[in-house]
């Protein structure tokens, strides 16, 4: 089963959210142990689900939508940056309509053979410098 | 006051949905990763509550832990509240533009296809039961990025965010936490959390239970419909017995390790505690905080 839906026309969009352990990162100066990763393809054949190195099964034609979630909800998690082959997906940051509060969103170029491996930058509290994600999470054909 | 414990519980609602079940479908967090708890980001989360005592071994305190119910896949709860209802409010002003503007056109080439434009601006709005009404009053379908969702068939709308219902079981009924649902200015949780007060005298796993509601969209002829489907998923509690602890050294209870006096000569300038107003003393020191200011000149 694949994110299509039964009507064979738009798909849903694969969301993958990054739990982030926002004090937990600060303190060390890592996302590394402070990170969870999680998307909604479960039932298509999405592996590793709350690690650093989530497997998304992706498949050309699909979007694939990023956002951060905090674990403390007052601290200030967002997503800086996804730095992920461009031959394969262009995420390119939006901002739901009426907020500032933003999500990352590509669609899937081609099918890939095996693992594309990314990462993302993290903006925390008031951190001047991103932090970037030491494991890869990966989009997988 | 108690330290706040917060529990995330962030649900994969379309699987749950379409498994009909929260299990594997459920993701648990605390904030007290440092303190003990077990499996982070899981289903299995066992969250660590150290019971607070003094060094004589009365009970210091009682814990507090709130749960913050998530979606996995839907719009973040970081929107502004009501944000639903606010789109579905900019979606009918657009509709009535183009419907202006159509009918101001003196010559509408096509006006079945500027009609099934307008009809796409309006949506689908959700009609609310007895059981639904309040949090999705005046709500359409809306897609993960925010827009109006006209064709609900395709599946691309979000969910609305999962509801904590109860929270029951052995917990609860050895009185090892008293949960109840509060209303709240908080405003990524739409007015209303669930807390409680944990008993941390009596060490122990504590499993509890959470009843969920999820809402499936249901479309009934003419009209969309979310539909509540309540389902149930489990974690416990490890109560241990601990000292209370200063929780910047690590050690017990007493004053901050903090210079009194500050470092440098600029800083020395701004510290002047009056008469009335002691400045902070040393351990074990009797001298108050004018009279050390003066040894502080001095020794320069």
């Amino acid at each position: 089963m694949t994110s299509e839906t039964d009507n064979g026309g738009a798909r849903r969009p694969i969301a993958i959210t990054a739990v982030v352990d926002c004090v937990g990162a600060l303190a060390t100066g890592t996302v590394h142990g402070n990170l969870y990763f999680y998307d909604t393809n479960k039932a298509g054949g999405s592996q590793g689900f709350g690690t650093e190195q989530l497997r998304t099964r992706v498949r050309s034609g699909d979007q694939v939508l990023w956002s951060v979630l905090a674990l403390e909800c007052e601290a200030y998690t967002a997503i800086d940056g996804i730095d992920i082959d461009h031959e394969l997906c262009e995420p390119e940051r939006r901002v739901y309509p009426g907020t500032d509060v933003a999500y990352w969103i590509g669609t899937v170029k081609k099918d890939i053979p095996g693992d594309t491996y990314y990462q993302v930058r993290f903006r925390l509290g008031s951190r001047d410098e991103p932090i970037v994600t030491t494991l890869s999470p990966s989009l997988v054909g | 006051m108690a330290q706040q414990l917060a529990i995330i519980v962030l649900v994969d609602i379309g699987n749950a949905l379409e498994a009909n079940s929260l299990r594997d479908n459920v993701y648990l967090f605390d904030n007290m990763k440092l303190h003990g708890s077990d499996g982070q980001g899981t289903g299995d989360l066992v969250t660590a509550i150290h019971g607070a005592y003094w060094r004589d071994g009365s009970q210091a305190t009682e814990q507090v832990l709130n749960w913050l119910p998530y979606s996995l896949g839907s719009l973040p709860p970081t929107v502004p509240r009501g944000y639903e209802s606010e789109r579905a409010l900019q979606s009918d002003a657009r509709a009535l533009e183009e419907l202006d503007a159509l009918t101001a056109k003196p010559d509408a080439t096509d006006p079945a296809a500027d009609l099934n434009e307008i009809r796409k601006a309006v949506g689908t709005r959700v009609k609310t039961t007895r059981r639904t009404k309040g949090r999705l009053s005046g709500q359409k379908v809306i897609d993960l990025t925010g827009e109006i969702v006209t064709d609900t068939s395709a599946g691309t709308y979000s969910y609305p965010a999962p509801v904590i219902t109860d929270i029951y079981g052995q917990a609860v009924d050895e009185k090892i936490m008293y949960p109840a649902e509060y209303g709240s200015p908080d405003l990524v949780t739409d007015g209303w959390y669930w807390s409680a007060t944990v008993d941390s005298s009596r060490p122990g796993t504590y499993s509890y239970s959470m009843r969920i509601q999820l809402h499936r969209l249901v479309q009934r002829g003419s009209e969309a419909l979310w539909e509540p489907v309540n389902l149930t998923c489990e974690s416990a509690l490890r109560v241990t017995s601990e000292p209370k602890v200063n929780g910047f050294t690590g050690s017990g209870m007493g004053l901050l390790p903090l210079d009194p006096y500050p470092s440098s000569a600029q800083g020395a300038e701004y510290f002047q505690p009056g008469p009335q107003q002691p400045g902070p003393q040393q351990p074990g020191s009797q001298q108050s905080g004018v009279q050390q200011s003066g040894l502080v000149e001095e020794e320069r």
